[in-house]
C-alpha cells in the first residue's frame, strides 16, 4: 500500500510540475501554449541521455532544464508577433516536431524502440527505500517551483506580467517591455517543464516517442482550467483531480476485472474530453475561481 | 528513380493536398465565422468514414449509399455540437471554443474506439490496375477520388459565392454586429455553416478513409497538417487554405526520398513556424485589424 502511494504521490509532483509551469505561461502571463509537451519531452530525452554515458544526474537535469528553455526561446519569438490562434497551433506543432525529431534520430534515441535502463537516483537505498528517497527529491523540486513561481507572481515582474496579460497595450504605454519579459517567462515554464521531463524519465527508466503526444499537454490544460486558472492552488487541485481520474480508472479495473484495458483506457479519455468540454462550459473559472474566461 | 517517379510522387501529392485542403476548408469556415480553431475537424472526418464503414458493414457494398451515409452522419453531428455546445460559446474568448473542441477531439475518439475497437477497416471497392501514361503510374481510384474532392471543393465555393445564404456567412465573417443590425438572422447562418462542415469534413473522411484504412485515429492525423494549411493560407481565406494545401501535400510527397517518411510529417509544422516567421498573418492572409 505505502509503495502504491509513494508511486502515485510522484507521479503526482511530475504532472502538478507541468501544470505549474503551464499556469505560469497562460495563467499568469496569457500566453496560449499548446506544446508543453515537447519541453518535457526535450527534458526527459535530454537527462536520460546525460545520465546514459555517465554523466551525473545534477548535470542531466540542469541539461534538461537549459536546453528547454533554450527550445523555447524561438517561440517565445514567435509568441510576440503572432495573434493568440496561430500560437496555439505553432506551439502544438512545435511539440510534435520534437516527437517526429526524437523518433527519426535513432542513433540519439534508438527512435520508437525507445530508450531503457535509464539510471534512477538512489537505487543503491534498495527497494521501496529507494523510491521514498525519490519521492523527497521530487516533493523538494515542487516546493522550490511553487516558490519560485510565489516569488515571481509577488515581485515586480510578477505585477508586470500580469498586466501584460491583462492589457498588453497599456503597458507598453507606460514605458514597460513586454516583448523581454513574456520570452523570459516562456523559458522559465519550459525549464521547470524539462526538470519535470527528467525526473519522469528517471523514475519511469524508460522513455518512448509515443509517450510525449499532445495528449499530455491537453491532460495539463485539463487539470489547469479544473483547478482555477492563475492559481497556483489551482494548479495543484487540478492536478490531483486528474491523477484521481488515471488512479481511479485503474481501480475500476481492478473491480471489473471484464473491462480490457483497452477500453478502461478509452473510457478514461472520455472522461477527460467530458470533463474539459463540461468545464468550459458551465465552470470556466475551475473550482477555485481568479480569472473569467478561460 | 527519374522524372516519371516524381511525377507520380505530385500527382500523389495533389491528391492528399486535395483531402487536406477539405479538412483546412472545414477549418476555415469556422476560423472565419466562428473564430476559433476546431480541433474536433479531424474527428468530425473519422466519424463520417465510419458512417460509411457501418453501411458497408450492413452489407451494402454501394459507395453512393455508404458516402450519403457519411453526408448525412457528418451533418447531424456537426449542427448537434452547435447547437449544444457552440452557440453556448458564442462571445466567449477564442480559447474557450478552442479548448471545448479539443475536448469534444478527445471524445469523440474514444467513444468511437469504445464502442467500434481500435481495430481498422477498410473500404473494399474493386482494385485497379495503374494506367501508366508516358510511363507515370496514375492510380484510377486516385483519380476519381480527387474528382470527387475537387467537386466538393467546388460545391462550397458555389455556396460561399454565388447564392444568398453564402453572402450572408461571408457577412458574419465580416463582421457580426454589422451583420445582425443588417437583418441577417445569424443564428441561421451558424446552422447553415456548421452543415456545410458536416458535409465536407464527411466528404474528407470518406475520400481518406477509401485511400487509406479506416482507424479511430483516421482524421486526428491529419489536424496538424490541415491546421498548417488553414493557417499558411489565411484564417477567413477559403481559397487560401485549399491552395496551400495542395502545396503542402505536392511539398510532403516530393521530400520523401530526400527526408525520409518521419519527417515527411514535420515538414508541414517547419512550413508552419518558418512562414509565419516572416509572414506572421499567413501567405494570403490580411494584416489583423484592431478591432
Amino acid at each position: 500500500m505505502l509503495a502504491y502511494l509513494v508511486a502515485v504521490a510522484i507521479i503526482f509532483g511530475i504532472y502538478a510540475l507541468l501544470t505549474l509551469s503551464l499556469d505560469l505561461h497562460y495563467g499568469f502571463t496569457g500566453l496560449i501554449n499548446f506544446g508543453h509537451v515537447g519541453f518535457f519531452a526535450i527534458g526527459a530525452y535530454t537527462s536520460a541521455i546525460a545520465t546514459l554515458n555517465g554523466l551525473p544526474y545534477i548535470a542531466g537535469f540542469t541539461a534538461a532544464a537549459a536546453l528547454a528553455a533554450l527550445a523555447a526561446w524561438p517561440l517565445g519569438l514567435l509568441a510576440l508577433r503572432l495573434r493568440e490562434d496561430y500560437l496555439a497551433i505553432v506551439t502544438l506543432a512545435f511539440s510534435e516536431i520534437v516527437r517526429v525529431i526524437v523518433t527519426a534520430e535513432k542513433w540519439l534515441t534508438r527512435g520508437t524502440q525507445g530508450l531503457p535502463d535509464i539510471p534512477r537516483p538512489f537505487a543503491s537505498l534498495g527497494s521501496g527505500y529507494a523510491e521514498i528517497a525519490y519521492l523527497g527529491l521530487v516533493a523538494i523540486i515542487v516546493l522550490a517551483a511553487v516558490l519560485l513561481i510565489r516569488h515571481l507572481i509577488k515581485s515586480p515582474f510578477g505585477r508586470l506580467i500580469q498586466a501584460i496579460r491583462d492589457d498588453e497595450v497599456t503597458v507598453t504605454a507606460l514605458g514597460k517591455d513586454p516583448a523581454g519579459a513574456k520570452i523570459r517567462i516562456f523559458m522559465i515554464g519550459a525549464a521547470i517543464a524539462g526538470v519535470a521531463g527528467a525526473l519522469y524519465a528517471h523514475y519511469i527508466t524508460y522513455i518512448v516517442p509515443d509517450q510525449f503526444t499532445p495528449l499530455v499537454t491537453f491532460y495539463v490544460w485539463m487539470a489547469m482550467i479544473l483547478g482555477g486558472v492563475g492559481r497556483i492552488s489551482g494548479a495543484l487541485l487540478g492536478t490531483a483531480i486528474l491523477i484521481s481520474i488515471f488512479e481511479g480508472s485503474r481501480m475500476l479495473r481492478d473491480l471489473f476485472p471484464g473491462i480490457l484495458q483497452v477500453e478502461m483506457a478509452n473510457l478514461r479519455l472520455a472522461l477527460v474530453g467530458l470533463l474539459l468540454v463540461m468545464f468550459v462550459l458551465y465552470r470556466p473559472n475551475g473550482l477555485l475561481a481568479s480569472r473569467s474566461d478561460p | 528513380m527519374g522524372v516519371a517517379y516524381y511525377a507520380a510522387l505530385a500527382i500523389n501529392g495533389v491528391v492528399e493536398g486535395l483531402i487536406i485542403g477539405l479538412a483546412a476548408l472545414a477549418i476555415n469556415l469556422v476560423f472565419a465565422v466562428a473564430r476559433f480553431p476546431n480541433a474536433a475537424t479531424g474527428d468530425l472526418m473519422t466519424v463520417g468514414a465510419y458512417a460509411g464503414i457501418a453501411v458497408q458493414q450492413a452489407g451494402s457494398r454501394n459507395l453512393w449509399l455508404q458516402g450519403l451515409a457519411a453526408v448525412g452522419t457528418g451533418m447531424a453531428l456537426s449542427v448537434a455540437l452547435y447547437i449544444v455546445i457552440f452557440r453556448a460559446l458564442r462571445g466567449r474568448s477564442m480559447l474557450s471554443s478552442l479548448l471545448a473542441s479539443i475536448g469534444l477531439a478527445i471524445l469523440l475518439r474514444s467513444l468511437l474506439t469504445l464502442f467500434v475497437g481500435p481495430d481498422q477497416y477498410v473500404f473494399r471497392i474493386p482494385m485497379a490496375r495503374p494506367w501508366r501514361p508516358m510511363g507515370i503510374p496514375i492510380q484510377p481510384n486516385d483519380l476519381w477520388l480527387a474528382g470527387i474532392a475537387f467537386a466538393a471543393v467546388a460545391a462550397s465555393f458555389i455556396v460561399l459565392y454565388l447564392t444568398p445564404i453564402g453572402r450572408q456567412m461571408r457577412a458574419v465573417a465580416d463582421s457580426l454586429t454589422l451583420a445582425r443590425t443588417s437583418g441577417i438572422r445569424v443564428d441561421r447562418v451558424l446552422v447553415a455553416l456548421w452543415l456545410m462542415v458536416g458535409v465536407v469534413t464527411a466528404v474528407a473522411g470518406m475520400v481518406l478513409g477509401i485511400r487509406t484504412v479506416v482507424t479511430p485515429e483516421l482524421g486526428w492525423n491529419m489536424l496538424l497538417p490541415a491546421f498548417a494549411a488553414a493557417v499558411l493560407g489565411g484564417v477567413g481565406s477559403p481559397v487560401g487554405a485549399v491552395v496551400a494545401a495542395i502545396v503542402l501535400g505536392v511539398a510532403q510527397e516530393l521530400s520523401t526520398p530526400f527526408l525520409g517518411f518521419t519527417y515527411k510529417i514535420a515538414l508541414a509544422f517547419a512550413v508552419l513556424v518558418a512562414i509565419l516567421a516572416v509572414r506572421p498573418s499567413g501567405l494570403f492572409g490580411r494584416a489583423e485589424r484592431v478591432r
